[in-house]
C-alpha cells in the first residue's frame, strides 16, 4: 500500500527507485514499466526534477549559478511537491500503479551531503506519501564511476558538487560527492527500510528479482484492456500504422 | 557593534550571519494595510539622516521571483508546491539581498517577511509544524511591526491601488467567484491568523486605523529606538568601489523584468 502521511492508504502503488548516479536504476524502472504495461496494468510515472511549473526556475538557477544549498534544497522539495499534488497523488487515489525514478530520499542524500540538516530535511519531506516499495540499487563507488565517467563526460556544476567547494577539479569533486551521496544512502537503508538490489549483477538478474518483489503487490491493481484495439484491427483489416505511431509518443523518453 | 543573530530553528544559515552590523526591520500585515508607502517613506527618512537602507519585498529574488510570479499567473499551483516556492524565493533574497546587505552595516526594510506566507499557508490548512519548519531557518528579525486594519478599512485602499485579485481574493480557497465578498471573507481569516501567530513571534502591534502620518510617527520612534547606537555612516551611500559595499550592490536595486 501506499500511505499517507496522517496513515491514510490509498488504493495504487508507489513503487520507487534510489541509487547514486551509474547504478543503473532508471534502466531497471523502464524495463519494469514496460513489463507492466504488457500486462495490462494502468502505469503512471514520475521523474526528478521533472515539474514543468518549477522546472523554469530550476534551470535558471542552475545556468546563473544561483542556487545555494539551501535554495537548491528548497526548490527540488518544490518540484517534488508540484509532481506529487497534481501527478502522483491523483493516480494513486485513482488505484494506479505510480513508478518514481528518484523519491525524497535522492533529497535526503544530496542536500546533507551539501551540508544540509538531516533533521530538516527529512521534516520538510514530511507531505510526501510513503512508497508501497522503495527500491535501492546499491553499487559500489568504483564501479558507479566507472561506468559515468568512461569517455570522459563534462560534467555539470551543480552535479559535480563543485558549488560546495570539496575540489576544483570537476572529476575529484565528484567523486568526492558522490561518496558522501553513498553513505547518506547506506544510512537509509534501515532507517527507511529500503529494499536492496545488488547492482552489480547482471541485469536481466536483477530484474527478475524487481519483478519477483513487486508481482504480490499487483493484486486488485487498476486495469486497462489494451487488446481492444487489436480486436479492430483484426475484424476490419487494418493495419494500424497511425496507431503504431501513436503509442510510441506515448512512452516517454530516456531520462538524462 | 555586532550582536549574535538568533533563527527560528535551524541555523543553516550560521556562516552567513556572522558580524552582521545593521538592523533588520519588518513590516506586516495583510494586503492593503500600507507597508510599501510606510518603507517608501521611511527609506527616505533614514538615508536623509544618513544611513543606508537596502529594501526587500516577497517574489523580488532574482533565482525565483519571475517563476512565482507565472506560476501564481496560471493558478495551477497546489498549496504545498507554493509554499516551497515562496520558501525558495524567501531563502534567495536572505541569502543574497538581505543578510550580504546586514553584515555590510545597512538597515533592511522588508515588505514582509515570513509570516505572510505562514498565515497565508495556515488559512489554507497548512500543517501547523511543517509550515514552522520551512521557515525555520530565517534570522529573527530585530523588530517585527504588525500592521493592523479593519477589513472594512482595507477594501477603499485596495480598490484606490489596483483592485482586488485573484490571490489577494482567496478565489483559489472560497467558493464562489465574488471578488467583493470573497476579499472580505479571505482577509477576515488571514487577520485571524496573524493574530494567532502574533504573540509567538513577539510582533509589534500598529494600529493602521488611523491616518498614514500617525502609524509613521509610531514606526519612526521605535525605529529611532532600535538603531540609537548605530552611527549614521554617510560613506555607504557613496559606494565606493572596490569596498566591502560592492556585495550589497543587489539589495537596493529594483529585480529585472
Amino acid at each position: 500500500m501506499a500511505t499517507l502521511p496522517d496513515g491514510r492508504t490509498l488504493t495504487g502503488k508507489l513503487i520507487i527507485v534510489e541509487g547514486i548516479d551509474g547504478s543503473g536504476k532508471s534502466t531497471q524502472l523502464d524495463l519494469l514499466r514496460k513489463w507492466l504495461i504488457g500486462e495490462g496494468y494502468c502505469v503512471a510515472y514520475s521523474e526528478w526534477n521533472s515539474s514543468p511549473i518549477v522546472g523554469g526556475v530550476t534551470r535558471r538557477g542552475k545556468k546563473k549559478q544561483l542556487l545555494t544549498p539551501l535554495s537548491f534544497c528548497l526548490i527540488h522539495a518544490a518540484d517534488f511537491a508540484d509532481r506529487m499534488e497534481r501527478q502522483m497523488l491523483p493516480a494513486l487515489k485513482a488505484g494506479a500503479i505510480v513508478l518514481a525514478d528518484r523519491y525524497m530520499y535522492t533529497a535526503f542524500g544530496r542536500d546533507v551531503a551539501r551540508g544540509i540538516d538531516r533533521g530538516f530535511v527529512r521534516r520538510l519531506y514530511s507531505f510526501a506519501i510513503r512508497p508501497t516499495i522503495a527500491f535501492y540499487f546499491r553499487v559500489p563507488l568504483e564501479e558507479s564511476l566507472r561506468r559515468i565517467l568512461t569517455g570522459r563526460p563534462q560534467l555539470k556544476y551543480y552535479e559535480a558538487g563543485l558549488d560546495i567547494g570539496l575540489s576544483d577539479d570537476p572529476y575529484e569533486s565528484f567523486k568526492l560527492f558522490q561518496s558522501r551521496i553513498l553513505e547518506e544512502y547506506d544510512r537509509m537503508v534501515e532507517e527507511f527500510n529500503l529494499t536492496v538490489i545488488d547492482a552489480t549483477r547482471p541485469l536481466l538478474e536483477q530484474q527478475d528479482e524487481v519483478r519477483a518483489i513487486v508481482a504480490p503487490h499487483l493484486r486488485n491493481v487498476l486495469r486497462i484492456d489494451r487488446g481492444g484495439w487489436r480486436e479492430v484491427l483484426a475484424a476490419e483489416g487494418l493495419h494500424g500504422r497511425y496507431l503504431q505511431d501513436m503509442i510510441q509518443t506515448m512512452t516517454p523518453e530516456q531520462d538524462q | 557593534m555586532t550582536r549574535t543573530p538568533s533563527f527560528y530553528g535551524y541555523d543553516l544559515l550560521a556562516d552567513k550571519a556572522r558580524n552582521l552590523k545593521g538592523r533588520l526591520i519588518v513590516l506586516e500585515g495583510t494586503d492593503g494595510v500600507g507597508r510599501s508607502s510606510q518603507i517608501a517613506l521611511l527609506r527616505e527618512w533614514l538615508e536623509n539622516e544618513g544611513y543606508a537602507v537596502a529594501t526587500s519585498a516577497l517574489k523580488r529574488g532574482k533565482l525565483a521571483g519571475k517563476g512565482l510570479k507565472e506560476a501564481m499567473r496560471g493558478h495551477t499551483l497546489g498549496d504545498t508546491t507554493m509554499n516551497l516556492l515562496y520558501a525558495t524565493d524567501f531563502a534567495d533574497r536572505l541569502e543574497h539581498e538581505m543578510l550580504p546587505a546586514l553584515r555590510a552595516g545597512f538597515i533592511v526594510l522588508t515588505d514582509r517577511y515570513i509570516f505572510s506566507i505562514i498565515v497565508r499557508a495556515l488559512v489554507r490548512g497548512a500543517d501547523p509544524a511543517w509550515i514552522r519548519n520551512l521557515f525555520s531557518f530565517a534570522l529573527v528579525p530585530d523588530i517585527v511591526f504588525y500592521l493592523q486594519a479593519d477589513v472594512s478599512n482595507l477594501v477603499p485602499r485596495v480598490l484606490n491601488a489596483r483592485g482586488f485579485d485573484y490571490w489577494e481574493s482567496g478565489l483559489d480557497l472560497l467558493p464562489g467567484r465574488d471578488y467583493y465578498e470573497n476579499f472580505i471573507e479571505y482577509q477576515r481569516r488571514l487577520l485571524a491568523q496573524f493574530d494567532a501567530i502574533a504573540n509567538e513571534y513577539g510582533f509589534h502591534r500598529i494600529d493602521a486605523n488611523r491616518s498614514m502620518h500617525a502609524v509613521f510617527k509610531d514606526l519612526q520612534t521605535e525605529i529611532k529606538r532600535l538603531i540609537a547606537d548605530m552611527k549614521p555612516n554617510r560613506l555607504a551611500l557613496t559606494r565606493e568601489a572596490g569596498s566591502e559595499l560592492e556585495e550589497v550592490d543587489q539589495p537596493g536595486k529594483k529585480n529585472e523584468k
